[in-house]
């Protein structure tokens, strides 16, 4: 472990500005809340930050991405495809465990699976990744019940833990340790991983009741929804709660659904783009010919849960699809967040 | 041979329509070839798997695959139904289209040899299953008997007539139609598929039954199918989803714990009972 002066953070960030496009919570000034996005100027990088409002998982899968350009002329009958691939080295630094979690599932399930999604791939080789340990938890959220915080476990080239006046440094991959090297920085000390150890589980202990309560109350929920003992009532309650506006889902780090359309430029070519969708539209399983076989909406928030706790779904993440961060629950206007639907579950277990 | 497939995932390979046939009302047949020949030789399919069709400025749908694996011509039959397909309808003998693909499982064809084959189609359910009788006609030998139950709204909606012709010039190839109502000078039966399904005396030992229709007349057909014995992991279908990627990460084909662009679009009726989602 080595140790970066909260004054050296700045060497660091500059370092990696010249071979990435630095990325990190800042807060915006309009609306006084913390974003992870680009940062054009670096200086408004905010390791002490709350949790971000929105996950990183757009520099991974953009909201709108344009993945093909074509342009067919009828006249000669020629046809050019291009493939775009403007795709450039991010570095994501500051990020929090739950959201490494999230970028960790991406990776399972786009690269994992019986196809490798070439344009994920494009994106994921050329990443930087520093996280940052949540000393203390913030109100909204859980990971302690999703097994991902409040500390990262793997899949970091750094991982920065704040104790005093810097950081404890973690180094997970080779890239990781040549930036060390060329910063300079000193080892941490024999006392490193204990303090680091003790940091940890003071922020596990501060976590908020609701979370602490929650956390064998997950894995049930994981069971019922996997098997499917959860009474229709419950889904139905649920769906009327629901406003279909998606919000959840983007704002979710492991939501990835996404749409693709042809676009037609006005100066010739068509772009195809690849565009965030979200399960809860009534569009989205909508066919031509206007069947729908998921139109009522309960049985698409029954979905939405299905993926992110179910035992099925957790097989091909390699972990549960939540990862706790308490988003949705902060977004959502039918107040049927992941940890309010894992309470309804509860209350019909339990019957309260 | 099939481990050698190698489907076109990201970027669409270029394919020119040669031929356009009239099916029925609103449905059309595109031959196609590609305009590379080393993807046209190289391009192998199953029966019962799809591809992801581009019409150039429109968009892109997903499309069963109506022939055989081997010594058939490449065609798609498509109903004008939506925005693409529109686009689709109005293309010319020359104009060109995109093909990515073939994706999906497919029909089961190795461990179906020596049974008795039945298949059941509603309307256009026929097309994904012409793939798999003209491919079991090719191994005639090698199956027991064939029948096909077809059933269609009028007799001018039945598909591929000429195919049906060939096909019942073959030796042991027992065909049986219906049409909703009656038609003057229609001498099969009139009602709908389930019913003509219930009339018949099918095999049920050793059998295997490939059902394709609207919801409804699935649901149907299965109950009768039932009813004569055959057993739910012999009965086949092939389910349709709004698709996007057809490589199984935009999720849009989800059904219960599986995604119909890879894990299907194959499902034996039993897996499906265990979706619990419609069809």
């Amino acid at each position: 472990m080595y140790w970066l002066p909260r004054d050296q953070v700045r060497a660091l960030v500059n370092r990696l500005a010249e071979s990435y496009a630095v990325y990190g919570p800042r807060r915006d000034e309009v609306s006084g809340e913390v974003v992870f996005d680009r940062l054009e100027e670096l200086e408004r990088l905010d390791l002490q930050a709350a949790i971000p409002y929105n996950p990183p998982k757009h520099a991974l899968l953009p909201q709108y991405e344009e993945i093909l350009k074509y342009l067919y002329s009828k006249q000669s009958q020629k046809v050019t495809i291009e493939k775009i691939s403007k795709v450039e080295p991010k570095a994501l630094v500051g990020l929090r465990a739950c959201d490494l979690n999230g970028i960790l599932c991406l990776d399972r399930f786009f690269l994992g699976q019986e196809f490798v999604d070439e344009i994920y791939l494009e994106h994921r080789k050329k990443l930087f990744i520093i996280s940052n340990t949540c000393v203390r938890p913030f109100p909204q959220c859980f990971c302690v019940c999703t097994d991902s915080g409040p500390a990262a476990g793997e899949g970091f080239d750094l991982d920065l833990t704040c104790a005093g006046q810097g950081y404890l440094v973690l180094v997970g991959s080779k890239k990781g340790q040549r930036l060390v090297e060329e910063l300079g920085l000193r080892e941490a000390g024999s006392e490193a991983q204990n303090l680091r150890e003790k940091i940890v589980a003071e922020s596990v202990s501060s976590f908020d009741n609701f979370a602490l309560e929650n956390k064998a109350w997950v894995s049930r929920a994981t069971n019922r929804l996997t098997t499917g003992f959860i009474k229709p009532e419950v889904w139905e309650y649920i769906g009327n709660q629901c406003f279909e506006c998606g919000a959840c889902s983007f704002v979710c780090p492991t939501c990835s659904c996404f749409n693709v359309e042809d676009v037609n430029r006005v100066d010739g070519p068509t772009d195809r783009v690849r565009t965030w969708d979200s399960c809860s539209f009534e569009g989205y399983t909508k066919m031509a010919g206007d069947h729908n076989p998921r139109k009522p909406v309960e049985d698409r928030r029954n979905k939405r849960f299905f993926c992110k706790l179910s035992y099925s779904q957790s097989k091909k993440y390699l972990r549960p699809g939540c990862v706790g961060c308490g988003r949705c629950a902060r977004v959502c206007p039918g107040d049927i967040g992941l940890p309010n639907v894992v309470t309804y579950i509860r209350r019909e277990i339990t019957g309260e | 041979m099939d481990n050698q497939l190698v489907p076109i995932v990201t970027v669409p390979e270029v394919a020119t329509v040669v031929d356009i046939r009239e099916e029925i009302a609103d449905v059309r047949t595109f031959y196609f070839t590609f305009d590379r020949p080393e993807i046209e030789r190289a391009f192998r399919i199953r029966s019962g798997q799809f591809i992801m069709c581009t019409v150039f400025g429109a968009g892109e749908f997903a499309v069963s695959l109506p022939f055989s694996p081997e010594n058939d011509r490449k065609h798609i039959s498509v109903r004008k139904v939506g925005k693409v397909t529109a686009a689709l309808h109005e293309l010319q003998p020359g104009d060109k289209i995109g093909i990515r693909g073939p994706f999906g499982n497919g029909f089961p064809f190795e461990e179906i040899k020596g049974k008795n084959v039945i298949y059941v189609a509603g309307g256009i359910g026929l097309i994904p299953l012409r793939s798999s009788i003209v491919h079991v006609l090719q191994h005639r030998p090698d199956f027991g008997r064939m029948i096909l139950v077809y059933g269609a709204r009028s007799s001018r909606d039945l598909m591929y007539k000429d195919s049906i012709r060939e096909w019942q010039a073959t030796r042991d190839f027992e065909t049986h139609f219906t049409i909703d109502r009656p038609e003057p000078g229609w001498t099969g039966q009139v009602g709908f598929v389930n019913q003509l399904v219930a009339g018949l005396n099918l095999p049920a030992e050793n059998t295997v039954a490939f059902v394709c229709g609207p919801p409804v007349m699935f649901n149907a057909v299965i109950k009768e199918l039932k009813l004569k014995g055959i057993k739910e992991q012999d009965i086949y279908s092939t389910l349709e989803r709004h698709m996007k990627c057809g490589i199984g990460k935009c999720q849009h084909c989800a059904i219960g714990r599986t995604l119909v662009c890879v894990d299907g679009p194959v499902y034996t009726y039993r897996q499906i009972k265990t979706l619990g989602e419609q069809i």
